[in-house]
């Protein structure tokens, strides 16, 4: 099971939820999932290109970009953390 | 260094981040603190901008910030007022003149401006930013490698929630903003140390993240091939949904 770090931005897609599980061996398949339980997550964070540009996501400490991105493999007891771009103050 | 012995910061934004690190640098005797913005206090902001007073609502933020400060003990000759916000057609010239860069801006267009900037200018620049529980900062170096660009490529399409929108605490700003001047600290320092980590705070769960933001080869700002080598106003206005 991978566990998904919800930004604020986005916890109105998962009841609130701060962190959700889900099973996948890769970050794609975690978001497929996820999007199936949370509709709308998938599109927050995807184009038809990939990750958005303005959204980070970390397996751990790496960023997938710098890994196979939305193929990087997963193992259980892995966690995903999304980081989103913000302004405000 | 200048003829005084002072290094120059500019902060850009003395919003709810602006205003903490603003106060906390104002009290470091070696600094001159350049202030950019053009606001007027709103009493929406007084929850968390914290050099402002109920009466200060209607007048302009810069001269309430500097009353603030010197009243708290800083030295008035020591802090610059720059009327205007940071613009494409002022935005280099002030990153020229100052050591160091802090923006705590509250839109896209401004962050990425004052990053493009300090980086053609060969600044240094710390991040801030908070939205809801939620507040970040890191700092970059004068290099890049990485910077803003490198993490977030571009300006955000569509409008985005904005502080008056979602909302923000209080408490998430004054930790931010403190976690922004002491990055100023360190960069000023010349503690290496101090650049290429994302912090975020999370106030809900009072969590704090470091996570090491990498540099992107293909950064059109500072990879191996830039193509942003001046300030063009056109890029920075966001693009529509629809694009």
């Amino acid at each position: 099971m991978i566990t998904v770090r919800i930004p604020t931005p986005l916890r109105t897609l998962t009841g609130g939820e701060e962190q959700v599980q889900a099973p996948g061996e890769t970050v794609k398949a975690v978001i497929e999932t996820l999007e199936q339980k949370h509709p709308g997550l998938k599109d927050r964070l995807l184009d038809d290109k990939g990750v958005r540009r303005f959204v980070n996501i970390y397996v751990g400490d790496e960023d997938i970009r710098f890994l196979d991105g939305l193929e990087t493999k997963l193992k259980s007891g892995d966690e995903i953390s999304i980081v989103p771009a913000i302004a405000g103050g | 260094m200048r003829d005084s012995g002072r290094k120059r910061v500019l902060v850009v934004g003395l919003g709810g981040l602006g205003c903490p690190v603003a106060g906390i640098l104002a009290r470091v005797p070696e600094l001159e603190l350049w202030l950019c913005d053009e606001d007027v206090v709103d009493v929406s902001n007084l929850h968390r901008q914290i050099l402002y007073r109920d009466t200060d609502v209607g007048s302009d933020k810069l001269t309430a910030a500097k009353a603030a400060l010197v009243a708290a003990g800083a030295d008035a000759e020591r802090i610059v007022l720059v009327r205007s916000r940071l613009l494409p057609d002022n935005a280099l010239e002030l990153a020229s003149e100052v050591d160091l860069l802090v923006e705590g801006a509250d839109n896209f267009a401004t962050k990425f401006l004052a990053a493009d900037a300090a980086h053609l200018a060969g600044r240094p620049i710390v991040h801030g930013a908070a939205i809801r529980f939620v507040g970040t900062a890191w700092a970059v170096s004068a290099a890049g490698a990485p910077c803003y660009r490198c993490l977030f490529e571009d300006v955000p399409p569509g409008a985005q929630l904005g502080c008056s929108e979602a909302g923000v605490m209080g408490p998430v700003v004054g930790f931010c903003g403190a976690l922004m001047a002491d990055l100023a600290l360190r960069v000023l320092a010349g503690d290496a140390t101090a650049f290429g980590s994302l912090y975020t705070y999370d106030g809900q769960a009072d969590r704090l993240r470091q996570v090491p933001a990498s540099p992107r080869s293909q950064c059109p700002l500072c990879g191996v091939s830039p193509t942003i080598s001046q300030i063009i106003e056109s890029r920075y206005t966001a693009p529509s949904c629809a694009a």
